[in-house]
């Protein structure tokens, strides 16, 4: 690493840990000092655990190729997020929600993250061993093996929903199909490209990149989580003003003649 | 109890954080490689643990004859037979399994995702007439038409399209992401996560 890229990294990491800090302790007192825009994808989730809860049948959520210790481990946290959320709601019903993923590092932070979410329901006694699932895949094939055996799964534990959080590529196109011919509704979003595009177009209601991050804002009440969604946006704007100062400074430059 | 452990665990991540941070941006120190060789170790166990899952979640579906179970018994035994060639050193065999049933299911597989996209095309065009279905089928047109060989304008109108407004949506929604793991490692690392608060 360039000394350039370091000063650039570091500067980067102050600036987002000053606001997150800040942030926290301003949404702590006033939280609607902070509105969030309406995103379909979250207005969609309670209305599916609704729907699980009624129909007595489980929810599927999937970490896609998301697990700890590599690129992805900040997108798997989001996941593991996203499941807290819903399992806190499931949690009255009678159906664990079923979680898979085909990085197997992802395994013990599902575990432990259905665990905690219906220990704080007192119902820890209903999280299954089997509630979380690893289905391997070759990595040269893409996530193809994983895809087939959630569309099996899907059909065979009757899921109610879809929420695929997390890394895919073209073959959530068969999750989500096998999803639309069972007339299940589908939440999805994916940090890969092919993903995301086939999630716009084949899920219910698509996620869209860092919209996967905010899982705890939308569905929770926690501030630190209210605080990191509203950081986000603070650097998205300070980044699109650095975008469009260097465009001014080239274009000024060329004009004027300067440098 | 709990809270103690919260705390510890915290104060655990956090720390270990913290000194490979430091270590990888500022001062490259053995501390630092000795721990990311543990992180590893600890992946490595993990597909273990990833292992013992599989076999739980199917010998259950197998025992209690769930939807499905004539599957799962057929995932038991291949699993098994792997094992079996893994142990008795037979490596070749092993790999001949690999290239000639999962590679070869995985391929035919990947023949069904172009259907599934295609159906997932028309199904998004039939949505009704909006500005983005509009939009969507247009471009598909122009995507579809430029490939092809004379296209003269059309094929210019693809090529700027791919290199301007694709590539800026590209990376807007990259950078997106990128911004918001930012945020989420810097939470981890100041134990905001909630994995060490609860």
């Amino acid at each position: 690493m360039d000394n350039s890229t370091r000063v650039i990294t570091l500067i980067f990491l102050t600036i987002t840990l000053a606001a997150l800090a800040i942030l926290t302790q301003f949404a702590r007192r006033k939280r609607s000092a902070f509105p969030l825009r309406p995103l379909p994808g979250y207005s969609a989730i309670p209305l599916m655990i609704g729907e699980s809860i009624e129909a007595a049948r489980p929810l599927h959520l999937s970490f896609g190729g998301a697990g700890v210790g590599g690129e992805a481990t900040a997108l798997a946290m989001a996941c593991a997020e996203m499941v807290l959320q819903v399992a806190r709601r499931t949690a009255i019903g009678i159906e664990t929600p079923i979680v898979s993923g085909s990085d197997p590092t992802f395994l013990p932070l599902a575990y432990g993250t259905l665990y905690r979410a219906y220990q704080s329901r007192q119902h820890v006694d209903r999280v299954s061993a089997t509630a979380v699932r690893w289905y391997p895949s070759l990595q040269r094939t893409g996530g193809l093996a994983f895809a087939a055996a959630l569309t099996g799964t899907a059909g065979a534990e009757r899921v109610s929903g879809n929420i695929l959080f997390g890394s895919y590529g073209a073959e959530m196109a068969l999750l989500l199909d096998a999803g639309s011919r069972g007339q299940r509704r589908s939440v999805a979003g994916s940090d890969q490209l092919i993903g995301q595009a086939v999630a716009f177009g084949m899920a219910t209601t698509p996620i869209i990149g860092e919209e996967m991050f905010v899982a705890g804002a939308y569905l929770g009440d926690d501030a630190g989580t209210l605080a990191s969604a509203v950081t986000i946006d603070v650097l998205r704007w300070l980044v699109i003003g650095g975008m469009v100062t260097a465009i001014g400074y080239v274009i000024a430059t060329r004009l004027f003649g300067g440098g | 109890m709990n809270r103690l452990w919260s705390i510890l665990a915290a104060a655990v991540a956090v720390g270990f954080g913290l000194i490979t941070l430091f270590g990888l941006l500022l001062f490259p120190n053995p501390v630092t490689n000795a721990l990311l060789q543990i992180a590893a170790i600890t992946i490595a166990v993990s597909v273990l643990i990833g292992i013992l899952n599989l076999y739980s979640v199917h010998l259950r579906r197998l025992f209690t004859r769930g939807r499905g179970s004539g599957y799962s018994l057929v995932m038991l035994l291949a699993a098994g037979l792997v094992i079996y060639l893994w142990l008795s050193g037979q490596d070749e065999a092993n790999m001949t399994l690999l290239e000639t049933v999962q590679v070869a299911l995985e391929s035919a597989l990947a023949g069904l995702v172009l259907f599934a996209l295609v159906y997932g095309a028309y199904r998004y065009m039939r949505r009704g007439v909006t500005w983005s279905g509009i939009l969507f089928t247009v471009v598909l047109l122009i995507m579809l038409i430029g490939v092809l060989p004379g296209s003269g304008t059309i094929g210019q109108i693809r090529a700027w399209l791919l290199a301007v407004p694709v590539s800026a949506g590209e990376r807007g929604i990259l950078l997106g992401i990128a911004l918001a793991t930012v945020v989420t490692g810097v939470r981890v690392l100041i134990g905001q996560d909630r994995n060490y608060r609860e």
